[in-house]
């Protein structure tokens, strides 16, 4: 899981290098905590946080695909 | 890689014969200056032309830039794909093919469409360009047009039926557009968009 929001946040980033995606465990399920670069967190949140939604909503469709709980959240540092 | 070397009286007019020539804009090619444009005595001797030489940047073709993000996308998602592509004029019409693919298509299309949106972004990203990919799983768009179609003509026979406006539930813009673009010429009902994205539905009035 971790690898998929890698590779979608990576696609959408003007500094791919800057990505950093670490995942904990919770009682209910994985969670994945993406960063990027300061200036990225547009790119990766989008109008109304339309771009964050669309990759959660692809993130919960591979989860329930591999049985898993994921909730993914972008950190601002 | 295209390349060329130009010459003119100033190094910004042997850019503009550059661009005429490759047909592109100045962000796609690189320049490097060979030489700088002497005015010479008097400007009769010794004068000397700008020289350049302009090399057309490659940038990767956006449909190998969209297959590209698919494949890594849905292997990292654990499933096994194949994807075909159609060049539809003023859109691109992207396949998916494989095992079970209910997951890539969600509810309502919820998945696909979400999918669909990050592929148009990443390519945008990666090429510059303004891509409008349509992203389809084995026919889902046809059958949920043909769903919709029929729909909208049973709602609409409701409405005149009960003397009733209906309400349909939130869609996107291309599900209302269909919803709208079936029911145009509908002798009873007229229709219209209510609300705010992403909850904005199609009201069915009576004419």
């Amino acid at each position: 899981m971790e690898k998929l929001v890698e590779i979608i946040a990576k696609s959408l980033v003007e500094h791919p290098e800057e990505v950093r995606v670490t995942t904990s465990k919770h009682e209910d399920g994985m969670v994945i905590e993406l960063r990027v670069a300061n200036e990225d967190m547009g790119k990766i949140i989008g109008k109304q946080g339309r771009i964050a939604k669309a990759i959660r909503s692809v993130v919960k469709a591979a989860a329930i695909n591999n049985n898993l709980k994921v909730s993914v959240e972008i950190v601002e540092d | 890689m295209e390349s060329k070397v130009f010459t003119a009286k100033t190094v910004e007019d042997a850019v503009t014969d550059a661009l005429k020539e490759f047909r592109v804009l100045r962000d796609e090619v690189e320049i490097e200056i060979l030489a700088e444009p002497k005015s010479g005595l008097f400007g009769l001797l010794g004068t000397k032309d700008a020289a350049i030489r302009v090399t057309k940047i490659d940038k990767p073709s956006k449909n190998v830039t969209a297959i590209e993000f698919l494949e890594n996308v849905c292997e990292a998602m654990g499933i096994e794909v194949s994807i075909q592509v159609e060049d539809k004029g003023d859109y691109t019409y992207l396949s998916i093919q494989g095992n079970a693919l209910g997951v890539l298509i969600g509810r309502r299309g919820e998945t696909l469409d979400a999918l669909q949106y990050l592929l148009n972004l990443a390519v945008n990203r990666q090429t510059g360009e303004k891509p409008h990919i349509i992203l389809d799983v084995e026919g889902y768009r046809d059958k949920r047009r043909e769903t919709l179609e029929r729909l909208a003509g049973n709602l609409a026979k409701k409405a005149k039926r009960t003397q009733r406006s209906i309400v349909l539930e939130p869609m996107n813009p291309q599900e209302r557009r269909i919803i709208h673009t079936t029911l145009q010429n509908h002798p009873y009902v007229s229709t219209a968009s209510e609300g705010e994205e992403p909850y904005r539905k199609v009201v069915i009035k009576l004419k």
